[in-house]
């Protein structure tokens, strides 16, 4: 009898009771949706061509924000890493600041400033760039929100990356540009792809930011998340399970690419 | 010709000096050394000529050219580091291309990756990863990899000091080899004075942020010019004293000595240093300028002391600087024997001889021996301002 009283036991048992216990309630929680309606009503919202409409505008815009993101995280990821000072401390502040506030926060924000009413917003409408109630405001609100993910998963790879084999390779006859694009960038490939796929799940999902931005044009501006409210309001729950469901099969995607990425970036370099 | 002077280079990291004013001067195809204790700066100055770092002052001319303010990649000085650091993305061939491939490549090739791994001993590795190649191995390919590019000076930093004992041995054979047939000149850095002994055509003492001494291994190592470099250089035997008398004529110098041997830590155990004990000759040539009354150290390496055989007359040499005295301990060393002898006026020697001779002369502990000191193996070493005690 003593033995099972043993603390590591109870220690083990309590453990796994309150995972079990979280993991099942978040599994009901979850599944709740698909059990809400009937499978027929679900396959006919499937057939919904708007339903599609929004779920390709929600790909293509992603696409973009990724692009951009590959683009200008890079160099910021490599400035963060590899470059540290004074300023990089501040640049990091600035670069992480979306992910702790508010994404409706950082929406209004962009829908003021590029508002006819702002100067900045003015000056670029003068030259007819809009970045309100258009698919490029969405691409900007959604970039300003997921960058974050993608820089900082990209950093921590750059991180690992051995100084003392970098300092060598300079040695040998390699510019900042052979560095970065023959040792630093082939040897994170696994973190850039983990960053890409958590940056690009951010984006699809992304709904409060968007959602000020976008002002619900069908066809133009409605993406996917917009699509689930705007059929909920309209009580059209079977429709709004079918995005939902589809939502969240993409993210578990993407999560799994990241995972798995994430994983094999420790195993490679340690 | 000299293929890099170093000129008066200085280097703080956070108000802590590092280098205080360096000068090296290397010869064209020369393997020089840089030796001295770990966090003496040998590595500081090896980045500073590669422009990994950037000095504080002071020029860095190689090949009669200043180039303080070329971008390392712009220099052909690759560096060898302590670890191979291998590119883990790249095969074998790949990391060793890897400077041929880089555009701003400027000179015709040296040799092809093939000769390379020919001469390096490494055929047949080409496709492999560096997880899936020796140590050994991955430090010849890292080898390669600086060759390839003809650097103007390849830099060492430690280069052995992570291999097992067979492959140091191994590459140290094939640097030598390399720099002999291939005329490329190299700066090692290391705290291992086997490697400075067997590959140096000249070393450098770097100690305090400045280099001590500099010559050819072996004449450092017999004459050490300062205290600082003998006790650095592991010098045994070291006792204070005093000029008794210079007869230039007949090329002696009279020391006279004290029984404290200086060297670290047994201060404490014999005392304060006592009066003069005995008096020693030396060879006056190469001593450079002494003095009468002058305090000096006298120095002399344990294997140049010799323990004369009861069975033999003596020879000139062996008359000179006779002491009579008891073993006291004797140690297995991995290649010497090394015996502690007292003598009666309670001098102290360590002298290293082979195993067989120890065996030869029936050597035991308190067997009362002779020994000799040779004149010309007696160096003289001057006292600083500030004499060493700590």
């Amino acid at each position: 009898m003593r033995k099972s009283l043993n603390k590591n036991k109870i220690f083990d048992l309590l453990v796994y009771i309150i995972s079990f216990i979280f993991f099942l309630t978040l599994i009901i929680l979850i599944s709740g949706i698909f059990i809400q309606t009937s499978f027929v009503l679900f396959i006919k919202e499937l057939k919904d061509a708007g339903l599609w409409n929004s779920i390709f505008l929600s790909f293509k815009l992603s696409f973009i924000v990724i692009s951009i993101n590959t683009i200008i995280g890079i160099p910021i990821a490599y400035v963060l890493s590899f470059k540290r000072s004074g300023v990089s401390f501040f640049l990091d502040l600035i670069s992480t600041f979306p992910l702790t506030t508010s994404p409706l926060v950082i929406g209004f924000a962009v829908l003021i400033t590029m508002g006819s009413l702002n100067p900045v917003g003015r000056f670029l409408m003068d030259r007819g760039i809009k970045f309100v109630f258009t698919p490029q405001g969405i691409v900007l609100v959604q970039l300003i929100i997921s960058f974050p993910f993608f820089v900082n998963i990209v950093k921590t790879s750059f991180d690992s990356v051995n100084r003392k084999m970098i300092d060598l390779s300079k040695t040998l006859g390699a510019s900042s540009f052979d560095v970065l694009f023959r040792i630093i960038i082939p040897l994170s490939y696994n973190g850039i792809i983990a960053g890409l796929a958590m940056s690009w799940s951010r984006s699809i999902g992304e709904y409060a930011a968007t959602q000020m931005v976008s002002g619900v044009i069908p066809r133009i501006t409605e993406t996917a998340p917009i699509e689930v409210f705007v059929k909920t309001s309209y009580g059209n729950y079977p429709a709004a399970i079918a995005i939902s469901g589809i939502l969240m099969i993409i993210s578990l995607f993407s999560l799994g690419v990241f995972k798995y990425f994430s994983y094999r970036t420790k195993t490679t370099n340690s | 010709m000299n293929i890099l002077e170093i000129k008066n280079i200085r280097k703080s990291f956070s108000n802590k000096n590092v280098l205080n004013g360096i000068d090296l001067e290397i010869k064209n195809g020369e393997i020089s050394s840089i030796f001295g204790y770990s966090g003496e700066g040998k590595s500081t100055v090896l980045k500073i000529v590669s422009g990994i770092l950037k000095q504080d002052s002071g020029d860095i001319i190689l090949k009669s050219k200043n180039i303080n303010n070329l971008e390392p990649y712009e220099r052909l000085t690759p560096l060898v580091m302590d670890e191979p650091l291998l590119f883990p993305h790249m095969t074998v061939l790949e990391n060793i291309s890897f400077g041929l491939k880089l555009s701003n490549h400027r000179k015709k090739l040296l040799n092809s990756p093939k000769e390379i791994l020919e001469l390096l001993g490494i055929t047949g590795l080409e496709k492999r990863y560096p997880s899936e190649i020796s140590m050994g191995q991955a430090q010849r390919v890292s080898l390669a990899r600086a060759l390839i590019i003809n650097p103007d000076i390849l830099l060492m930093d430690e280069p052995f000091s992570n291999l097992d004992i067979i492959s140091k041995i191994k590459v140290r054979k094939l640097i030598k080899d390399i720099n002999r047939e291939l005329k490329v000149s190299m700066l090692l850095v290391t705290h291992d004075i086997e490697d400075v002994i067997n590959l140096s055509d000249k070393m450098f003492v770097l100690n305090d942020g400045k280099v001590q001494d500099s010559g050819h291994p072996s004449e450092v190592l017999k004459k050490p010019s300062t205290i600082d470099t003998a006790f650095l250089l592991g010098t045994e035997n070291i006792f204070d004293g005093t000029i008794l008398g210079i007869d230039e004529n007949n090329n002696i110098i009279k020391v006279g000595i004290k029984t404290q041997d200086l060297k670290l830590g047994n201060e404490e155990k014999t005392g304060a240093a006592k009066n003069t004990a005995a008096a020693i000759e030396a060879d006056f040539q190469g001593q450079g300028r002494l003095e009468k009354g002058e305090h000096v150290f006298a120095a002399i390496r344990p294997e140049e002391i010799m323990i004369l055989r009861e069975d033999r007359r003596a020879s000139k040499p062996v008359r000179e600087n006779r002491f009579s005295g008891k073993i006291v301990s004797k140690v297995f060393t991995s290649r010497m024997m090394e015996i502690l002898i007292r003598t009666e006026e309670n001098l102290e020697f360590k002298i290293l001889i082979p195993f067989h001779a120890f065996e030869v002369m029936n050597l035991f502990e308190g067997k009362t021996v002779e020994v000799s000191l040779k004149k010309s193996s007696v160096h003289i070493i001057k006292k600083k301002k500030s004499s060493h005690s700590s």
